[in-house]
């Protein structure tokens, strides 16, 4: 009888360990409704939520596949504000030299992207040829990315000089057909957030489905044993942080592009946490070799439905970062206890 | 017969002077079963206070199963243990520690940041101050003693990570010392030390005997087991084979009163018959190499080899654990540097990684099946098709064909009749003959030409085994060429054309197809692998 128990406890354990960020995401979203009724259901308040979380989705994306190949990048954070400051100088140069509103805005998002795959890069040939350890050398990208934006700007704000077409994409969306909001205007999703959803299912296809991916995941796992069965090792870490640093320019755009202008003191600042903790929540594995971006996908939207949560039931800002670690912790908590 | 001479020995021990005293030690008929092995069979042994008592055996003859016993690491399916004629139970390695017996670990444990005298009483410093700080003065002065009684020569404020793998062994065991051990378990100390070092450690052993422990040790080398051991005892399949003892002059004989020696030793370690498990061998047709060695070694000053195998021949190669076997091949397909001419089907070649070796179609099956050959945690099918991912690749690597990749596991699972019920699941929880086998067929799916195969029934179950040797004799057959490396005598033996033997990164000697059908052969292979001169050189 108390074997068939502790069998039971096992398989529930497992299944946890699969399905638990389902649960609970659907035990928030249920508590959300409850509390909050049509307000929370409101589609634009759905909306909202989605476009308010899908910078740090598209960086918690690129987090999961590094964390899957046993590593961690701290430096996405000031990625993204390095690449913003720079894209948005280039661009605010273009237009100032009088370039038309398209070259400018096409060139200028071009150069944030280049400066992510370029910051990455940075950071993957540090990890790759001068072995060292991930946690030191995107710390390293930490500090220097977030100081060179600094620097640009005088720890100032970028002002964007392009007034409309620059802002389409942080602001504009996509009509679904058939839904109209509460104006009566038709309902959009919003162009991040059909970035964030398209980053996510790309990186989930190429983790379970394609040759980079079933390599990572080996590399992630036994990087020696990958060595011994003719994966070039170095080539899979050097890419994973360059589709970091792409990620974190995609991010980037998004972010600026919304605000319209780039704060380098504040965009991005301490989003580095909040990515991985998504990926954490989400199920994969912290010392590599399994991981999943469906799971960071349901993790990212678990943060933001806990900050909206409190953020309505008015409980103070402050307190709301207890919360969210205590979420992490028990998060982890679940989803490793049936390893033992 | 085995168990005849088992029963002898314990009659000896019963007549012998050795008997007056009681023994400080005694195993008491200790089986240990594992999954589908009996490692230790009713193995009845006694260690005396003031002895050095050496075990000796093949790879899988038990001896490190009776140590694990001894240690607390294994707990014995039947049987007991005897200290100083109380009856004990080891539920863990500590309760040993606790009752004096300690094992000098190749691996050390030491704390590298620390120095001699910290590590040496680790855990039991002398304090002052009311047992607040740590007396420096006396822990050094501790230390010091403790190194003197054991004859080593070592500063006590050096930090261990300056010292060489030999002084971190006496500083292992002063701290056994340190904490009242009286059994001290040396398993295969010498393996990772040079001569001079080597003979350090026995001045050391010979030391502590005279201190009244007792002294337990392990090794392949039978001269050294020779030369230093007051009693031997030799382990065959699990079961006491041979027991010696030193007679009044100092000489070891054995039960029946014959005086001992390498060969003696030797045979009374594999006096088993090679059996029926190995395949015929069929003559290989093709004879030009299909992979060639000349002037090849690790590094610029390091020993060289120079070597051929032809397509369709098994090349075994044999020697000792640390005769660099492991470290040619695996320099052979990149993994480690190296230097000097390599030729692949007449074209040279310098490999970089195995990828570049693959591509050149030279595989290396690892021995270390858990941590390197395989993939623990990822599912069979994965571990299957890793090494030739390329092959299942569609749309420029984008797709994994993942209906190919299933059709081609299938099929290997059928060619070398893997039992595998769900490919999907962590290869892990297969058994090891069946892992085994994953690590070879990921391999040939890259179509080699050329299969260096490192210790290929490590872990493997008996039964198991001599369907591996067939697979391996069906590859040569097609034209493979295959390099064979072994610790397992029989193996070598049982399966290859010819056998060459390492002896310090070096060929030693080479064994003909003729050479091994004698009877001898297996001494043969010790010998040259000890580095003794061969019997008929002696006898003259």
């Amino acid at each position: 009888m108390a074997t068939n128990y502790s069998h039971v406890l096992r398989d529930t354990q497992k299944w946890l360990e699969r399905w638990g960020v389902v649960v609970a995401f659907v035990a928030l979203f249920a508590a959300s409704t409850y509390k909050q009724g049509f307000d929370f259901l409101n589609p634009e308040n759905i909306r909202a939520l989605l476009n308010s979380n899908a910078p740090v989705g598209i960086l918690a994306v690129g987090m999961t596949l590094v964390i899957i190949s046993a590593g961690i990048d701290l430096s996405v954070g000031s990625m993204l504000v390095l690449a913003g400051a720079i894209g948005m100088t280039a661009m605010n140069a273009l237009i100032e030299q009088g370039s038309g509103q398209w070259t400018a805005v096409l060139l200028g998002g071009a150069t944030t992207l280049l400066v992510g795959v370029a910051a990455g890069s940075v950071n993957g040939l540090l990890v790759v040829f001068g072995r060292i350890a991930p946690f030191i050398a995107t710390l390293g990208g930490l500090a220097a990315f977030r100081s060179m934006s600094l620097a640009i700007a005088d720890a100032g704000e970028i002002r964007s000089q392009s007034t409309e077409l620059f802002g389409v994409l942080g602001r504009g969306g996509i009509p679904l057909p058939g839904l109209l909001n509460a104006g009566g205007k038709a309902l959009t999703i919003s162009y991040s957030t059909v970035l964030f959803f398209v980053a996510a299912a790309i990186a989930q296809w190429f983790l379970s489905r394609s040759r980079f991916g079933r390599q990572l995941v080996a590399v992630g796992a036994n990087e020696i044993a990958a060595r011994y069965a003719g994966i070039s090792v170095s080539s899979i870490r050097f890419r994973v942080y360059a589709a970091m640093g792409l990620l974190a320019g995609i991010a980037a755009l998004v972010q600026s592009s919304r605000m319209n202008s780039v704060s380098t003191s504040q965009l991005g600042l301490g989003s580095e946490l909040d990515a991985i903790a998504a990926v954490v929540i989400g199920g994969t594995r912290l010392s590599g070799g399994f991981g999943r971006v469906w799971g960071t996908v349901f993790g990212v939207l678990i943060l933001g439905m806990i900050t909206n949560i409190l953020t309505i039931s008015g409980v103070s800002p402050y307190w709301q970062g207890s919360v969210k670690g205590a979420v992490i912790v028990l998060a982890v908590l679940v989803q490793r206890s049936s390893r033992n | 017969m085995v168990a005849q001479t088992s029963s002898i020995s314990i009659m000896s021990h019963g007549e012998g002077d050795a008997s007056v005293r009681e023994p400080l030690l005694r195993a008491c008929a200790v089986t240990v079963d594992y999954p589908g092995v009996r490692a230790l069979d009713a193995v009845t042994l006694d260690f005396y206070a003031g002895q050095i008592h050496a075990v000796v055996g093949e790879n899988g003859a038990g001896k490190s199963t009776l140590m694990n016993v001894l240690s607390g690491v294994v707990r014995p399916t039947s049987g007991a243990l005897v200290l100083r004629g109380r009856p004990v139970r080891f539920f863990q390695p500590s309760d040993a520690i606790r009752a004096g017996i300690a094992m000098v670990h190749q691996e050390l444990n030491l704390v590298p940041t620390l120095d001699v005298a910290e590590n040496i009483l680790l855990g039991r410093e002398p304090t002052h101050f009311l047992g607040i700080a740590v007396d420096r003065n006396a822990q050094r002065k501790r230390a010091a003693e403790l190194l003197e009684m054991l004859g080593a020569e070592l500063n006590v404020g050096t930090a261990v990570c300056d010292l060489s793998i030999a002084q971190g062994q006496f500083v292992e065991i002063a701290k056994c010392l340190a904490s009242d051990a009286r059994i001290f378990i040396f398993d295969e100390p010498t393996a990772v030390l040079g001569e001079r070092e080597a003979q350090r450690l026995f001045t050391v052993m010979r030391r502590l005997r005279d201190e009244g422990c007792c002294v337990i040790f392990i090794s392949h080398h039978l001269d050294e087991i020779l030369t230093i051991g007051d009693q031997v005892s030799v382990l065959r399949d699990g079961r006491l084979a041979q027991s010696l003892a030193r007679d009044a002059h100092g000489v070891l004989r054995d039960t029946m009163g014959s005086p001992a020696d390498v060969g003696s030793l030797a045979k009374a370690m594999v006096g088993r018959e090679i059996g029926a498990i190995f395949p015929p061998k069929e003559s290989a047709t093709d004879l030009t190499a299909a992979i060639e060695l000349v002037n090849f070694g690790l590094r610029r000053e390091s020993p060289r080899i120079s070597l051929a195998v032809a397509a369709g021949e098994i090349v075994g190669i044999a020697g000792l654990v640390g005769s660099g076997r492991t470290e040619i091949a695996e320099a052979i397909v990149g993994l480690r540097q190296h230097d000097g001419l390599l030729r692949v089907h007449g074209r040279e070649q310098r490999f970089s990684s195995p990828r570049s070796a693959m591509r050149a179609g030279v595989a290396y099956v690892s021995e270390d099946r858990k941590a390197r050959g395989l993939h623990v945690s990822l599912s069979s099918i994965a571990n299957m098709t890793l090494p030739s991912l390329d092959t299942f690749s569609r749309m420029w690597g984008m797709r994994v064909d993942d209906t190919a990749e299933r059709t081609t596991t299938q099929r290997w699972i059928d060619a070398l009749r893997i039992r595998c019920a769900r490919p999907m699941s962590p290869i892990s929880s297969l058994s090891g003959g069946n892992q085994q086998k994953f690590a070879l067929a990921r391999w040939l799916e890259t179509k080699p030409k050329v299969l260096i195969i490192d210790e290929p029934t490590r872990g493997v179950d008996v039964g198991a085994r001599g369907e591996m040797y067939r697979i391996i004799a069906r590859l040569a057959a097609d034209g493979l060429a295959c390099i064979v490396i072994s610790s397992e005598l029989s193996e070598v033996i049982g399966i290859s054309h010819r056998v060459l033997v390492m002896r310090g990164g070096r060929i030693a000697g080479e064994l003909s197809r003729q050479q091994l059908l004698l009877s001898d052969c297996q001494e043969r292979i010790m010998r040259i692998a000890s580095g003794l001169p061969a019997e008929s050189e002696q006898r003259s």
